[in-house]
């Protein structure tokens, strides 16, 4: 009787599921031909917290890159660490191409580098798409500070070692390194505090000055230095920076110093070729629309692309630059 | 008032010595991964204060235990633990193989039918709504997907 | 007129049928879990966060936070028709409530009470608008000793409020900081605890603990005492107050309104104190106070106006400082976090459009509650009817799907399970939980916070005691831990806090 029943239920139920088969059999196969399914969202995955560079860099080209492709494409925060959670959760997830993330250096080519940081990826987990910019690092100081110009701020630093603080994005970071290359060329020592998050907890400690020192990118000190909340003191670069056209460069202040953050975009390695081009193409397009490019700009940063294969070249030159000035900022015990 | 136990009470003992037991495993643990560094305070520095903590916690409540044992606390349904937690574990473990929609189908039916003795009718319409309806739902209308079945002959008819 | 600027763009923002839609379900989604005995206000949260998984960020974070005030609101139907509450803010007007009900007026009780969360409600909300910019920009002060000192605080009062035991509070607290110790450190990069296992890399997800924890073991801890209610819900035209019962509410709304919202911007008190203490209020202040507990309309409108208010009170220390004042809103500032936004000074400077929008849909759903709940009452009733086989077997499901889909995997139900029994074990031992939902979220911030602030100062812990924010602030937190051994007693109001 009750027997009866359930192989009636059984019939009601595979029937139900039936009916949906067509709009779901086959998901998963060929997923090069048909990629980007439609109504699957791509993650971009940002290893900083919003309201940094990375960050604003990767909501520029997500609505374009949405147009391109014609799915949805999300960008998830993953702050953390440096950057080594994002990146962690990026080459960890498949490579479908629906996970991408922003993947800016020296923190993605050093965090492998460093045993003690048990990455679990290398430069072959990631697959690079192409890069958007190349951001120079920066030196300011509060406002109201005593320090005129960049030899003021680096004698007095000599003169008394770690007596001021200075912040990074975190250990190992782009900003790191900038301070440990600083004490190298010029032995002006300050005491780094990482804020690991990213730009934006760094800017808001220099805000509210519980730091001394803010080393930054030019794009987060351009629109401080427009409200007179900062005083930057040099770029370090070759040439001055366009939207901070006062600001002298290292060089010119008598200090052999080149570093900043070369950010662009890359997928877990192993992307099915179709998906590779097809992500690389819309990436090159998002990155390179003329009003992209503008609103870059505007926030103080340069857009240089290059194409998937040129990134993953300079992506493998940074790693042998880095792996020299690698024991700066290792530590010693 | 409840009358003073005379002892303390088993479980609260499995449970003080767990505490601690975490608590020294963290301090250990810590210590490992470094309190201190050149480049400043490690990566063990919290979770070594958190071991202290906790081993200090456990002596401190087994002191308080000892001088006054607390009342025996309610006692479980443990039947109802044990089937809500095996049928979760089993529910767990066949979900990548059968798919999420024969899983919970047969999951709730269980806990429908057998558990909660409901008729067949409101047993069934329950479990389907919750299974195959869920699925769709959720897949197509909040564009989240739950998984499908493993085994290529259900996934082709979409389960 | 900067403000009022910014929160009409934020009206307009919250005014399009999709956000609207969202409050809706929101407040719908968040009465029913208010109803339902059982899942309290931290699990329910928790569980509906995957249905915002795919969501922009502002309808996601609108219909969190209208789940979250309509718990509020839910847990008073129950509170008033069975004396049972539905969660344990609401605890306190079953005195009054229910006998309310006992002498036939249940309907005027509910809709004074609608009506007080309605005023609460919105009176902290201008509040949190009032109180957002000055604050955010005071937020600048708050550097990393400061901030961690602000969470001894929090984390000091909650444990010193929670249970009886402070010792066993301090536990829970210790346990959610290892558990959200897990995975890669969040400064140096090495893997902690994670015991080899890639997929602990991450950390353990918060949502399955927080589901695992309470949920999951609430469920498990289940009598067989729990059979289904036998309720009537009152008559449309009973529902209607007299007007004596207004004039003798409104006096006791408005110290409910002070009361709550005084509470509610101090981390670590949660909503049930806030009500506890406007019927202690009411007791000593009302000029009916011989007639409380007999069914007197102050005890209704007081704590449940007092609740409300804390409830939107609450969101100011987390929209300008970033700290979650209790479990609820810890739970809340996770949904926040897994959206990219990060609460605090921040927040409106960077995400400026959705803050507002997030603040404008909080006056929408305080008005939608209002006229959500009072005709709807018999609906809310009738699922209580439903039988609890069919209620466990459901919430079950959602638990399972909650748990899969925030990272699409199955390891994150066997967290969920794993952490339900813990949960189990705790409530068996008679350990607080709520200390450890709070330091789950504040973990990392505040093991973030005190690595920063050790910098800074390279290496001296005085750094802490030399400011003078964070000194006052670690003062009072140690103020509050010791305050047993000081003899001080707490005020017997708060040792009967049911939510811990």
């Amino acid at each position: 009787m009750s027997r009866t029943r359930i192989a009636a239920a059984f019939a009601v139920a595979s029937l139900i599921a039936l009916t949906g088969c067509g709009a779901n059999a086959g998901a998963g196969n060929n997923a090069a031909d048909d990629f980007p399914r439609k109504g699957k969202t791509i993650d971009l995955v940002v290893a900083f917290s919003s309201g940094g560079a990375v960050d604003t860099a990767a909501r520029l080209i997500q609505p374009i890159l949405e147009e391109e492709l014609g799915t949805n494409v999300e960008v998830i925060n993953k702050p953390g660490a440096g950057g080594q959670i994002g990146y962690t959760q990026l080459t960890s997830a498949a490579p479908d191409g629906y996970t991408i993330g922003a993947t800016g250096s020296p923190s993605v080519v050093v965090s492998p580098l460093d045993p003690s940081r048990g990455a679990k990826y290398t430069r072959d987990s990631f697959q690079p798409l192409g890069r958007q910019v190349i951001d120079p690092t920066v030196i300011a100081v509060q406002p109201d500070s005593q320090y005129q110009t960049l030899k003021d701020l680096l004698d007095a630093a000599k003169a008394n070692p770690k007596s001021m603080t200075a912040s990074t994005t975190g250990l190992q970071t782009g900003e790191h390194f900038a301070l440990a290359q600083t004490q190298e060329t010029t032995g002006a020592e300050f005491a780094p505090v990482h804020f690991s998050e990213g730009a934006s907890q760094a800017t808001t400690a220099f805000l509210g000055k519980h730091v001394d020192v803010l080393v930054a990118n030019v794009s987060d000190v351009t629109d401080l230095t427009k409200q007179g909340k900062a005083r930057v003191l040099g770029v370090m670069s070759d040439e001055r920076a366009p939207s901070l056209p006062d600001v002298p460069t290292f060089k010119e202040s008598g200090y052999d110093l080149v570093a900043g953050t070369a950010r662009g975009y890359s997928a877990p390695a192993g992307l099915p070729d179709a998906v590779a081009k097809k992500l690389e193409a819309a990436i090159q397009k998002a990155i390179e629309d003329p009003a992209v490019v503008k609103k870059m700009e505007d926030l103080g940063l340069q857009t240089s692309y290059l194409s998937a294969a040129d990134y993953k070249q300079f992506w493998a030159n940074q790693e042998e630059d880095f792996k020299k000035v690698l024991p700066l900022v290792t530590k010693t015990d | 008032m409840t009358e003073r136990a005379p002892r303390v009470a088993p479980s609260v003992l499995v449970g003080i010595g767990s505490f601690a037991a975490v608590g020294t495993y963290t301090l250990i643990d810590s210590i490992g991964l470094g309190l201190w560094t050149s480049l400043g305070p490690g990566p063990g520095l919290f979770p070594f204060a958190m071991g202290v903590l906790l081993v200090a916690m456990s002596a401190l409540w087994l002191i308080q235990e000892l001088r006054s044992p607390s009342e025996a606390a309610a006692v479980v349904d443990r039947r109802l633990v044990i089937e809500v937690v095996v049928s979760l574990v089993i529910l767990a473990a066949v979900m990548d193989l059968l798919g999420f929609q024969l899983s919970m189908f047969f999951f709730l039916l269980y806990h429908l039918k057998l558990r909660g003795r409901r008729s067949w009718v409101s047993s069934l319409i329950i479990a389907v709504a919750g299974s195959f309806g869920a699925f769709y739902a959720f897949n197509y209308g909040l564009n989240v997907a739950l998984p499908v079945s493993a085994i290529p002959l259900l996934n082709t008819i979409g389960l | 007129m900067d403000i009022f600027n910014d929160l009409l763009g934020g009206f307009a923002a919250a005014m399009t049928w999709q956000n609207l839609l969202f409050a809706f379900l929101g407040c719908l989604l968040g009465t029913i879990i208010g109803v339902l005995p059982g899942i309290g206000p931290v699990a329910g949260v928790a569980l509906l966060i995957p249905l915002t998984l795919n969501m922009d960020a502002t309808g996601a974070i609108i219909m969190l936070c209208a789940i979250f005030y309509g718990t509020a609101y839910g847990g008073t139907i129950t509170s008033v028709l069975l004396n049972t509450p539905g969660e344990a803010a609401s605890a306190i007007t079953t005195i009054d409530g229910y006998a309310m009900t006992k002498i036939g007026k249940a309907g005027a009780a509910l809709t004074i009470a609608a009506v007080g969360s309605f005023v609460g409600g919105t009176i902290a909300t201008i509040g949190l608008v009032a109180a957002a910019k000055p604050l955010g920009e005071l937020g600048l002060l708050v550097g990393p000793p400061e901030f961690f000192a602000l969470m001894v605080v929090g984390i000091s009062l909650l444990v010193a409020l929670a249970g009886k035991s402070m010792v066993k509070a301090v536990i829970s607290g210790a346990l959610g900081l290892l558990i959200a110790m897990v995975g890669i450190d969040p400064v140096a990069g090495a893997p902690r605890f994670t015991f080899g296992m890639d997929r602990l890399l991450d950390g353990v997800s918060f949502v399955a603990v927080i589901v695992g924890v309470f949920g999951l073991s609430e469920l498990l801890s289940y009598r067989k005492d729990t059979a289904t209610a036998n309720v009537h819900a009152p008559n449309f035209r009973s529902l209607l107050p007299t007007g004596k019962e207004w004039r003798r509410s409104a006096p006791a709304m408005a110290r409910g309104t002070g009361i709550g919202f005084g509470l509610g911007l101090i981390p670590g008190m949660t909503g049930s104190v806030s009500s506890l203490l406007a019927y202690g209020a009411e007791k000593k202040f009302s000029r009916h106070r011989n007639e409380l507990g007999k069914g007197a309309i102050e005890g209704v409108a007081g704590p449940e106006t007092a609740n409300n208010s804390h409830a939107n009170a609450a969101l100011i220390p987390l929209f300008t400082l970033g700290i979650p004042a209790s479990p609820t809103i810890a739970v809340l500032m996770g949904a926040f976090l897994q959206q990219g936004l990060t609460p605090g000074p921040t927040l409106f400077t960077e995400n400026s459009e959705i803050a507002w929008a997030i603040i404008a849909s909080l006056f929408i759903g305080n008005l939608l509650l209002l006229v959500l709940n009072v005709p709807l009452v018999g609906l809310w009733t009738s699922i209580l009817r439903v039988p609890s086989s069919i209620l466990t077997a459901l919430i079950l499901l959602f638990m399972v799907i909650g748990a899969y889909t925030i990272n699409f995997s199955v390891f994150d139900v066997f967290v969920m399970i794993g952490f339900g029994l813990l949960g189990l074990a705790l409530r068996h031992l008679d350990i607080p939980l709520a200390p450890m939902v709070l330091t789950l979220v504040l973990g990392p911030l505040m093991e973030r916070s005190l690595r920063e602030s050790l910098e800074i100062s390279q290496g001296d812990f005085g750094i802490f005691v030399n400011r003078p924010i964070s000194m006052v602030l670690i003062g009072l937190g140690l103020l509050i831990l010791f305050s047993p051994l000081l003899k001080l007693r707490k005020p017997r109001a708060l040792t009967e806090d049911p939510e811990t």
